[in-house]
Order: C-alpha cells, then structure tokens, then sequence
C-alpha cells in the first residue's frame, strides 16, 4: 500500500483552513507589524540614514523584513497547530490515520510555507508601495523564500513536539528566532560592525537567509551567494532528516 | 488508496506475547490474545490495568516494548497504512477541534483515513447519531453527549472492520446509553468486530459475547460470556413481600432463609429455577405474595471476585 495522497492533500487543507479561519490575527497582524518596521526604521529613521552599499536605507531592510515575516509565520504556523493538537488530544485523529512520516511532514510544511508566502507577499507589495518594484534575480530570491520557510516550518515541527507546555513553545521564538533575525542584518550591514562582532555575526545562519534574499532583490550582500545558499541547504537538510525521523519515531506524540 | 485493504487472515486481531514498558514500568505484560470475526470482545479491567495501553499499541499510538500484533494478518508496525485502515478508534478522552463543524470534521477525517470525501456518507453519519440539526454548528458548542456520539460517528468514517470502543458511554445519560447499544449491536450485524472497554460491567454484560479481564496489565481471564456466568454463579435471592406478617417461615424451605421486617418479607436463597419454584409454592401455601425480586449473579460481583483473586495471588 502506497502513500496516502487523500490523506495528505486532506492534512494540507486542513492546515491551511486552519490559518485562513483567522487570517486577521495569521494574516493581517504580521502585515500590520512589518509595515510599522517599514514606517519606523525606513521612513521615519531611514531618511536620516546614509546609503549601504549604494542600497537607500529603506530598500536595504525590505529584504530583511520579508525574511522576518516568512520566519516567524513559517515556525508559527507548524508550532502552533501542532502543540495545540497534540494538548488538546485532536492529534489522535493524525496518529491514527495511515500516514506515513512523509506525508505527515508535507503536509505540515506545506501548510507552513503558503501562509508564510501569503504573509512575505503582501510584505513584498508593501514594499513595492513605498520603494517601487526591485527583483533583480527572482530565481534567488524564490529559492530563498522557499529553502527559509521550509526550514522554520520543520524547526517549528519540532518544537512542537519537544515542548511540553506554552511556556516551552514559546522558548524558540523568544530566545532563538527574535535574536537572530534581529542580529542577522535585518537592519544594517555586517561591515558596519566593529570586530569581532562581524566575524561572529557570521554564525548566525539567518545572515545568510536575509543576505540570500537581499542579493535576490536587489542585488547586493554581504556574503557570498553561493555560500548563503549552500549554507541554507545544509540546513534544511539537517532539520528535513531530524523532523522526518522525528516524526516516524513518534518522539513525544506517541508512546 | 479508497479502497479497504483485503483482509490477509479472517482473524481480526492476533495479539502474541505484547510487553509494553514505561521506563521500568510495565503496563502490558505477555499478553497473547486472538479476536474472533464478527464478535462483541469486552477488555474489562480496574483502572490502570492496561487496557487503554493495549488499545494503543493496536492502534499505533505507542509501540509494544515486545511481541506482535496483526489487523487481518497485517503487522501493526510494518504494515501500519493497512491496520490502520481497516480499523477504527472511538477514544476515551473527548477530543475536538474548535475550528470545525461535526460534518467538516467527518470529512477531515474521511480523507486523513485515506477515503475521498464523501458528503452524503457524512451526512448519514450525522443522521445516525441524531447530530443533523447540529451538522454546521461549531464542535465547541455541541453538548458533551453529542461531542461523545461525534467521535463515534468519527471512528466509523472509513467503514472499519475492527472498532475499538474505550468507554464510549463514559458520561453519557441513560438514554444515550442504550442507543450507543443499539448501534454496537448493528454495526455487529454489518459484520464489524468491536472490541469495548467500560467500568460500566452491566454493558459488558448486555452487549459482549466473550470477555477478556486485564489486571496490572496481565489477563486474567478470556470466557464466553454465557460460560463465565454459568462457571461462576453463585447462589441468588429471592425477596417475597408479604400481604400480611408471617410468625414463623413455612417448612421445607432451603438453608439461610429468614424472615425479615416484622415478618412481611421473606428472604430465600436459590441456586437453581427449580428451587425457586419450589419456594415460591411453598410461600404461597401460608401466605399471599404481593410483590417478588430475585437477584442473581451479575458480572460485577464475578469481576469483583477475580481482581479479588488476582490480588490475593
């Protein structure tokens, strides 16, 4: 017996009419946010700030701003549903079902990554609003999209199964996603940071995704593409296998 | 991947040798158990016997420590796509998702079983489980009766041919009660093979053909029902309320009858229909019988007795 295509398509759906019930507080609330980013660093504090790389401050951060909103709704659409599912005891109706891991994890994902499109897109337009329109390698700039909200929506796989209560949830976006995407050249240029602080930003993976999505966009970055992207890929890789065995295992969502 | 698998074996659940550990806690301990097609299994044990436990290892929520389970000849853990669509679960605890409506529920469920979604089979179900008025309300709003015949209708979805009911009438008023009853029993005449847990030892009674009794996670016991009655009856009573009091008991009567509430009431031990009869002439030569209960063995006081044995092990 093959895969449950019914069973996956069905779980996706599911996902998705889960967000889309709520889409002001999935949809609209982020939009809202990121556009008060734009209103706050690119308009009110962008115009006192000089050029990067010959970018107007105010494109310099759309890139950063869309990676941001693609992060956090692609981690809190799987966290969320999940951990929910799984306290208020409805994931049963998942574990019961003949789903293989893979199907389980697609769908999921799957989910994750459209509201995050959904969210990065009207961003985009956002910004398209109050900078004009710059897509200067739309190949790159989807890969990234694609590879970073795969990545956060499996990250929030796991953390969903991992944590035991809210306060456990919360843990990743509070201590991990919001220092990183902030510490990631969301806001400036790792060239403007004195040593060694440069070199150490250079840890942070999220660099690598905003700077992906920037040379995307508008054709700068501060590190090189092909090592952005290489970067990114091997962490995707990384989470894909650890989420799916996970998930096959049953790690803390069966007995 | 509509279509049920073919059954491999007749056998519906093959149970061989299942351990299922906690750390160093052992809930499930060697049990080895076969389900025969078509019948009404009642699993009847105390709380934390391992009922629940073993429901779960069949179902795929946990995986046994050891042994094998088969569904129709299909291994739970290899075969999983295939034992988990021939068999369904009605759950102990209540579970809903608030974001959907009881039919938008049945078909969520229908395509996660692997079933294409069909409206008019959820609309049935509905039906069935007098829920049709309340088909696009939001599950949160429905009542905890309705919640409870909702996983029910739930678990019938992908047309089992194996169900697992773990106390499926847990809070349910009376007359819910034995409406769930009557659909056990036709979901039986349909050919579907049940397996039921309860506390409630009155319905194991009424509905089960065989009964198997769990106990720290050993079993005790598999019996016909029929058999396990008839094996452990033990002498009944029959109350005899008088018209007018009785001075003395009549003759003849068995050992440890007596003579109670100022003589209007006449307490007489049976152990056969022939006795009884016997006593009741007897009465009825002295006295006018104005009312009569007769208790016997019920499965509670034979349930009571084994844990009781079980213990004293």
């Amino acid at each position: 017996m093959g895969w449950n295509l019914t069973g996956l398509k069905t779980l996706f759906m599911k996902e998705v009419r889960r967000f889309s019930t709520v889409w002001k507080q999935t949809v609209l609330s982020p939009l809202i946010t990121t556009s008060l980013y734009f209103l706050v660093f690119g308009v009110a504090l962008g115009s006192r700030l000089k050029t990067i790389d010959g970018v107007p401050y105010i494109e310099f951060v759309v890139p950063g701003l869309i990676m941001l909103s693609m992060i956090t709704n692609a981690f809190l659409n799987t966290a969320s549903s999940l951990f929910q599912s799984k306290i208020n005891g409805t994931l049963l109706d998942v574990l019961i079902a003949p789903l293989g891991a893979t199907e389980v994890v697609l769908a999921y994902v799957g989910a994750a990554m459209l509201r995050a499109f959904v969210v990065g897109g009207l961003v985009f337009l956002v910004a398209v609003a109050f900078t004009g329109f710059h897509m200067a390698h739309p190949g790159w700039a989807l890969l990234f999209a694609v590879a970073v909200s795969a990545s956060f929506a499996l990250l929030g796989i796991l953390a969903a199964m991992w944590a035991e209560k809210y306060d456990h949830l919360s843990i990743v976006p509070n201590f991990v996603l919001t220092p990183l995407t902030f510490l990631g050249g969301v806001f400036y240029s790792i060239d403007m940071l004195p040593a060694p602080w440069d070199t150490v930003s250079r840890l942070n993976p999220v660099l690598y995704m905003v700077n992906g999505l920037r040379y995307g966009l508008l054709g700068s970055s501060d590190v090189d593409v092909l090592w952005s992207a290489a970067t990114l890929c091997a962490l995707l890789a990384v989470l894909a296998a650890t989420t799916w065995y996970a998930v096959h295992t049953g790690y803390n969502i069966r007995d | 991947m509509t279509a049920s698998p073919t059954p491999r074996d007749p056998c519906p659940l093959r149970l061989d040798g299942v351990v299922k550990r906690f750390g160093d806690f052992t809930a499930v301990r060697d049990v080895t158990l076969t389900i025969d097609p078509g019948e009404i299994f009642a699993l009847l044990g105390p709380n934390g016997a391992g009922k629940t436990t073993l429901i779960r290892c069949v179902a795929g929520l946990a995986r046994q420590s050891v042994g094998a389970i088969s569904v129709f000849g299909f291994d739970t853990v290899t075969e999983f796509r295939q034992t988990r669509r021939l068999l369904g679960l009605v759950p102990q605890e209540l579970n809903f998702d608030p974001f959907f409506t009881p039919h938008q529920s049945l078909m969520i469920q229908m395509g996660l079983m692997g079933v294409t979604p069909d409206a008019a089979w959820a609309d049935q179900l509905l039906e069935t489980f007098a829920l049709t008025d309340h088909r696009d309300a939001y599950t949160r709003h429905l009542s905890g009766g309705m919640k409870r015949r909702l996983l029910v209708a739930k678990a019938l979805v992908h047309r089992p041919r194996l169900l697992f009911l773990d106390e499926p009438t847990a809070g349910v008023d009376v007359e819910l009660r034995k409406d769930l009853w009557a659909e056990v029993r036709r979901l039986r005449e349909q050919g579907t093979t049940i397996i039921l847990t309860t506390h409630y030892l009155e319905e194991a009674e009424e509905l089960a053909d065989r009964i198997g009794v769990i106990h720290k996670g050993r079993l005790l016991l598999v019996e016909e029902r029929d058999a396990l009655m008839h094996s452990r009856r033990r002498p009944g009573q029959a109350l005899l309320d008088l018209a007018a009091p009785l001075d003395q008991l009549p003759e003849g009567l068995p050992p440890g009858a007596e003579l109670r509430r100022g003589g209007r009431q006449l307490c007489s031990p049976w152990s056969d229909p022939e006795e009884l009869e016997r006593t009741l002439r007897r009465v009825r030569e002295v006295a006018r019988i104005i009312d009569l209960q007769v208790e016997r063995t019920r499965l509670e006081d034979i349930f009571v007795e084994l844990i009781a044995e079980a213990e004293q092990r």
